[in-house]
Parts: structure tokens; C-alpha cells; sequence
């Protein structure tokens, strides 16, 4: 009888973690989800606002202050399908809190500290930086962001030109979620060719490589309540250095291989004063690297398709095909020249967004083991470096007009 | 107990290929790109050939010894006293191994899924689980593994091919690496071989199969399986993440999949598919340390069953689990106990060589 009750206590004992469930389960509603956070300087009157929360002393902490304004999702609010009926317009489907702190964590730390759900970060999508953080470097960031175990790799970083709280904040009329509508703006700036794809996954690895530099879209708030992406910011190491222009994103896609074209510029028309707006396809380069005289030297081979989308308004007819070939003539001149400009200036500033050092890195070893070895000395190289473009430009159609 | 029918080829293939499968997976691309750089999947190549060679000899033994574990034959090479310790040892080892990889296991769990699980939780039901399935013969265990083979391949391979879309082959490059530093390299050949260390649970399936003569084939196969997929594993992490930012994750594997989604945004990220895929593995794993533990112990010790040390090892499992203090010092130790344990994996080389020296087999078959 006693060794019977003993067996069946060894037993129950043993079912214990068995059967206890799920130790972590955590309700959707109990939980506080963060869509987006935003990344902002202080200005230097907020600054006391902090409680202790996670220091002892204040002076200890020499890491300059940052605001930190989340987007969380009220839960039940977020529109699941197609609204039916007017009445849950009212409501906001999320609820925007700002916590200041010395570095993110710290930040999210005390959001959590007056906030009573627990911080969830699983469906994060967007992490919006200003741009005067961005130029202080955005490691600082990283590293958290790494180490969390729900923040996705996929999530989106982007930097923004005024204060990246306001992103938190515009509604456009497109998406009823402020957060989702800044990632639905990127993620189809992708698949519509003017973005290449570069979630904050991608954007880490550029910053760790030692011949490549980071890049980032960089949005701006038009009329108050829509989005616009600005252009390519560009870093230099993990600093933000400088920003190019969205025709320009078309060229550097094309100096990197990106195959979708999206962006159409205008041509002149050679010998008139008309121009037809020729827009990008498809695009297709070769790269090929050299090491001469103990000098890198990059080959840049860009072929483009494109097509003929208007013409403004004029006498001259572009059914001929030779018109054609002057248009693709007189489009392979300006983009090459156009090309040149862009990567001149970068080099100027040393930002290879281009990873034209993990090509020399990659094909020709000896030389980086030996002249190069680490980012800072690429940067000193690639400033001199000769970088040839060849281009060639093909118009495929015209359109369903015929002349 | 009548003799039961043999293990076939296949199950033995599928044991070798869900015994090696494992925590190891997970950080086996950091160890590889810390020694090799972008030359990380020649160091797993090397590794892998290195481990086949652990197998053969195994295999050759087997055949030489068709009947007897490698246990059993240690003693007929070695002699009695020399053979049992080397027994011993390689029995020590199996707990050692197996322990670390349930404590490896545990943190993992805990640091990416389950945060408010003790660890001790996670392990003592890995290893309990482990414990309910060794108590049966090796027939079960040759089924249990070659029923979740398929779970453990097809799932890792659909990963590796949706997230070589964000691919970008000049991370590849030069294939000899960057910083080549052939001491770093040697070293962590050493390491990806000691991965392979659970594949060692061969010699105790071969003398149990149906046609012991096949055991080189079904070591080959295991072994050639196996390496195809730590080799594609550490050639899409060095793709898709370049060497640099690979040295900067802990488990760059796990971080692989929470940086795939699938195609037209059925599953935004695959780490949830995986964690599920890959606690199978490590339970085979485990598993197979387990049973290679009491199985020998009880040869050992001439016993005719070995169900009676099932729950015996149990805590002496976790108490080993428990050691470590960090994931750091986890790590540290498992590489100490791993490159040992390569000393008792190529001893069988010294059988082999002892064996034909002695001619062996011919005197004692039938023993």
C-alpha cells in the first residue's frame, strides 16, 4: 500500500512540468503590441523628465538623452478586414507614448514603467530615426536591437527628415494603422523598383562589412498628413552622412545590380527642344574589378531597358527608328554622365553604398589582406579609386501611340 | 526474448543522420566563419571529412566484428582492463555530451522563446522525455529517429532555399577567407568535427543490423547527408548575413530564420516552423546520447537489459546541465569537452590498427 502511494506521488510529481502549460503564455490583449517606435534627440529642456528608473545616479551616464515614441496597437481596435459600417471610426487603433532615456533600452524601460501591459515587440515593423541621430551613428541603436529576441530582421529602418515622432502620428487615408502605413510605403517602394531592398537585416550586414556602407530611406512629411520618401540617406560607417536624390536611388540601383527599374527621366530630344519621358524597365550590369598600378579600379557595365512613356507636347513625331536611336543615345549620355556625378560625390564623402570594397575584398584577397584590412583604410582608398561606367541604353516600346 | 529482426541500412542511415542533427546546428556557421571567415564552408568541409573518417573506421570495426559492440570488442583488441577503461570513458563522455546539449539546448529556448520558463524546467522535460523513450529496445529507437528524419530534413531545406533570395554571393568569396590563419582554421575544423561526435552512436546500431556487412554504406550515407546540409546551413548564413555580421550573432542559424519570410506573406518569419523542427532534433539527439549511454554501460557491466539505468541518469544528466554558469561559459566548456572527445572518437583508428595487427577477428568470430 505504501510503496503504491509512494509511486503514484512520483508520478504526479513528474507530470507537474508536464502538464503545467504554457509558463509564458501572454493574452493578445494583455500585452502591449509596438508597431513602430520613433527615435528623436531631446531637446535639452525635457531632460529631467525621467524618473529613476534605471540608474542609481544621473551623472554616472554620460550617453546622450534620446526620445523614444512607440505606437502601440489597442487591442480589438485594429481593423482585422474591410471597415463595414461607420461606427468603430472614432476609436484610434493606437494608443502613441513617448519615454525619454539614455539609450533605447533604457527608454523602453521606462515606457514600460507607465505603461501596464507588457512591452511585446514581435510586431515591430518600423523603426523611424531622425536624421540628427542618424548623423550621430546609429550603432547604439543596433546593438539592442540585435540582441531583443522579438524584433524581426525584416522590420524596416528608415530616417527621417523632421522630428521621427510626427511619423508616429500621421494618418493617411490609405491604412487605418499610422505605423503599417510607413512600412506599406517602403516595402512597395520596393516592389515597385524605387527602393532596393533593404530591411534592417540587410542594413546590419552592411554596416558590419568591411567594404560596404549603409543606406537607408529617408522619408519626409508632405501636407501634414502624407509621406513622401525623400531619397537615399547614405552613411559612412554607422553615420549618417548625407542624402541623395530619388532619381538618383534609380541610378544607384543600377551601379548595384538591382534588376527592377522604376524611376523615368526626361530626355531631350537631340537637335529639338522636346523631351520624351523615357523610363527604366529593366536593368542589367556587370562588375568587374582590377587591381592596376596597386590601384583598385572598378568596371561598371549598365545596360537599361526602357520604354517611352510621353512625350511633351510638340511637332516632333518618335516613329522613326532612328529618332529612337538618337533618344537612346542622348539618354545613355545623360544617365552616364548623371552616374559619374553621383559616385564622385560619394567618394568625396567616402560613403561606398555601392560595396565596391567587398568586391575587392571578394575577388581579389591579396590585395585587401594586404593594403586594406579594415574599413577606415577603405575608405582612405576608395576616395581615389577609378570608376568607369559604360552604359548602354535600349528602348524596347512606346507605348500604344504611334507617333 | 527472441531475437528480434534486424535494423535495416535506412534506419541506420536515418539514426546517424537525427543523432548528428542537433543544438549544434545553431552555432555551428559561427564557429566556422570565427575560424575560416568567408572560407567558413571549407572549414565545415574539412570538419565533415574529418568526422567521415570517425565513421569509417567505426564502420570497418563493425564489420570486422559483426556481432559485438565496439564495447564488446574494445576488450577483445585491448585487452580486459584496457578496453573497459576506454569504455568507461567513452561512456563519460556520452553524459558529458549529452548533458551540455540539453543545457544548450535550455538556454536557447529561454533566451529566444520562452523567457519566463526556467531553464530547469525545459531541460528536466527534454531529458525526461529522452527518459520514457529509452526504455524500449532498439527497435523503437531505430524507428522513432526514422520516423522524424523527414520532419528535420525537408523543413531545414525550405528554409535554406527562401532565404537565399536576400543571398548575396560576394560574401562567399574568396573561399579561403580573408584573414587565413591556419592555426584559427585547424582549430575549428576540430570544433565543426566534434559536432559529429553523436554520429558516434553507430557502433552500437551496427552490430544490431540486418546486414552488418552494409554498415559502411549506411555510415557513408549518414555521414554524406548530413555534411550536404551543415554545408548549404553555413553557405546560406554566410550569404545572406556576410562574415562580418555572422561573428556578431550567437546563433546565427535561429537568426536566419527570423530574417526568411515565406513567399506572398503566408509566414512572415519561418524561426517559429524551425524552433518546432528543431526541438525534434535535439530530442533525437539527446535521445541517441542517452541510449548510447545506458546501452553501453549496461555491456559494460554485462547486464542483459539496459532499461534498469534509464532513470538512473536522469539526474546526473541534469546536474551536469546545471553546471555551467552563462551561455559563455556553456560554450567554452563544450569546446573543451568536444576537442577531447576527439581523442576518443579517432581511438578507434588505434583498434582498427591494433586489430589487423592482431588478426583479430579470425580467431574470435563467433565470440
Amino acid at each position: 500500500m505504501l510503496k503504491k502511494s509512494i509511486c503514484t506521488f512520483c508520478v504526479i510529481l513528474l507530470c507537474l512540468p508536464l502538464l503545467s502549460g504554457c509558463w509564458d503564455s501572454l493574452d493578445i490583449e494583455k500585452s502591449a503590441t509596438i508597431l513602430g517606435i520613433a527615435i528623436d534627440k531631446v531637446e535639452s529642456g525635457d531632460a529631467q523628465e525621467t524618473g529613476k528608473i534605471t540608474h542609481f545616479d544621473e551623472d554616472d551616464l554620460t550617453e546622450e538623452m534620446i526620445r523614444l515614441t512607440a505606437q502601440i496597437s489597442v487591442p480589438g481596435r485594429i481593423p482585422l478586414g474591410p471597415e463595414t459600417g461607420g461606427g468603430g471610426g472614432e476609436q484610434e487603433p493606437v494608443w502613441v507614448l513617448r519615454a525619454i532615456g539614455h539609450t533605447i533600452d533604457d527608454a523602453m524601460l521606462n515606457l514600460q514603467q507607465e505603461l501596464a501591459d507588457e512591452i511585446f515587440l514581435g510586431h515591430l515593423r518600423i523603426i523611424v530615426v531622425s536624421e540628427e541621430i542618424a548623423r550621430e551613428g546609429v550603432e547604439r541603436f543596433n546593438d539592442f536591437l540585435r540582441r531583443q529576441p522579438e524584433v524581426r530582421r525584416t522590420t524596416w529602418m528608415v530616417v527621417s527628415k523632421e522630428e521621427a515622432a510626427r511619423y508616429m502620428e500621421v494618418a493617411p487615408k490609405l491604412e487605418r494603422v499610422p505605423g503599417l502605413y510607413v512600412t506599406a510605403m517602403v516595402d512597395n517602394a520596393v516592389d515597385l523598383g524605387k527602393f532596393p531592398n533593404d530591411f534592417a537585416g540587410i542594413f546590419w550586414s552592411h554596416l558590419s562589412s568591411k567594404g560596404q556602407d549603409g543606406y537607408l530611406p529617408y522619408l519626409k512629411i508632405k501636407d501634414e498628413d502624407n509621406i513622401e520618401i525623400e531619397g537615399l540617406s547614405y552613411f559612412k560607417g554607422e553615420k549618417m552622412i548625407g542624402v541623395i536624390d530619388p532619381i538618383e536611388i534609380g541610378l544607384f540601383m543600377g551601379a548595384i545590380n538591382q534588376k527592377q527599374g522604376g524611376y523615368g527621366a526626361f530626355i531631350q530630344v537631340p537637335d529639338t527642344k522636346e523631351r520624351v519621358l523615357v523610363r527604366a524597365e529593366r536593368r542589367n550590369t556587370k562588375t568587374k574589378t582590377a587591381i592596376k598600378d596597386g590601384k583598385p579600379e572598378v568596371h561598371l557595365r549598365i545596360r537599361y531597358e526602357g520604354e517611352i512613356e510621353e512625350k511633351t507636347v510638340g511637332n516632333i513625331n518618335i516613329d522613326d527608328p532612328k529618332i529612337i536611336q538618337k533618344i537612346e543615345k542622348q539618354a545613355t549620355k545623360e544617365t552616364t554622365a548623371a552616374l559619374k556625378k553621383l559616385i564622385a560625390k560619394l567618394q568625396e564623402e567616402e560613403s561606398d553604398i555601392f560595396g565596391f570594397g567587398e568586391r575587392i575584398r571578394a575577388e581579389h584577397p591579396s590585395y585587401w589582406n594586404k593594403q586594406v584590412k579594415t574599413k577606415e583604410n577603405w575608405h582612405n582608398i576608395y576616395k581615389d579609386i577609378d570608376i568607369h561606367v559604360e552604359m548602354t541604353t535600349h528602348i524596347r516600346r512606346v507605348g500604344m501611340k504611334e507617333k | 526474448m527472441a531475437k528480434p529482426k534486424g535494423i535495416t541500412v535506412a534506419q541506420t542511415t536515418a539514426i546517424l543522420i537525427s543523432s548528428i542533427i542537433g543544438v549544434g546546428v545553431l552555432r555551428l556557421p559561427l564557429t566556422a566563419v570565427q575560424a575560416g571567415d568567408t572560407g567558413a564552408p571549407l572549414v565545415t568541409l574539412l570538419g565533415v571529412s574529418v568526422a567521415s573518417v570517425g565513421v569509417w573506421v567505426v564502420a570497418k570495426l563493425s564489420m570486422r566484428f559483426p556481432n559485438q559492440s565496439i564495447i564488446e570488442y574494445s576488450e577483445v583488441i585491448l585487452g580486459k582492463w584496457l578496453g573497459r577503461l576506454y569504455g568507461f570513458l567513452m561512456i563519460a563522455f556520452f553524459i558529458i555530451l549529452t548533458g551540455l546539449g540539453a543545457r544548450e539546448f535550455g538556454e536557447v529556448v529561454v533566451t529566444a522563446v520562452l523567457k519566463e520558463t526556467p531553464i530547469e524546467v525545459i531541460v528536466i522535460v527534454m531529458l525526461f522525455m529522452a527518459t520514457m523513450f529509452v526504455r524500449h529496445d532498439l527497435h523503437t529507437f531505430a524507428y522513432i529517429h526514422s520516423f522524424y528524419v523527414p520532419f528535420i530534413l525537408a523543413p531545414t531545406l525550405i528554409i535554406i532555399v527562401l532565404s537565399l533570395k536576400n543571398a548575396n554571393p560576394l560574401y562567399l568569396q574568396p573561399v579561403f577567407g580573408n584573414e587565413l590563419n591556419i592555426n584559427a582554421m585547424l582549430y575549428g575544423v576540430l570544433i565543426v568535427a566534434s559536432l559529429f561526435q553523436t554520429g558516434f552512436i553507430v557502433s552500437l546500431i551496427f552490430p544490431a543490423m540486418e546486414k552488418p556487412e552494409k554498415a559502411m554504406k549506411a555510415g557513408m550515407w549518414g555521414i554524406a547527408v548530413t555534411s550536404v546540409l551543415y554545408v548549404m546551413v553555413v553557405v546560406a548564413i554566410l550569404a545572406v548575413f556576410g562574415p562580418e555580421e555572422v561573428k556578431k550573432l550567437n546563433w546565427p542559424t535561429l537568426e536566419l530564420t527570423r530574417a526568411t519570410s515565406f513567399p506572398g506573406k503566408i509566414l512572415q518569419r519561418l524561426d517559429v516552423v524551425f524552433l518546432a523542427i528543431w526541438v525534434t532534433a535535439v530530442f533525437t539527439t539527446i535521445f541517441s546520447g542517452y541510449m548510447f549511454t545506458i546501452r553501453s554501460l549496461s555491456q559494460l557491466l554485462k547486464l542483459r537489459d539496459h532499461k534498469l539505468f534509464s532513470m538512473f541518469f536522469l539526474p546526473i544528466f541534469f546536474v551536469i546541465a546545471m553546471v555551467p554558469e552563462n551561455v559563455m561559459q556553456m560554450y567554452k566548456i563544450i569546446e573543451t569537452v568536444g576537442a577531447w572527445g576527439l581523442v576518443i572518437t579517432i581511438a578507434p583508428i588505434f583498434l582498427l590498427i591494433t586489430a589487423k595487427a592482431r588478426k583479430l577477428p579470425a580467431k574470435r568470430s563467433g565470440a
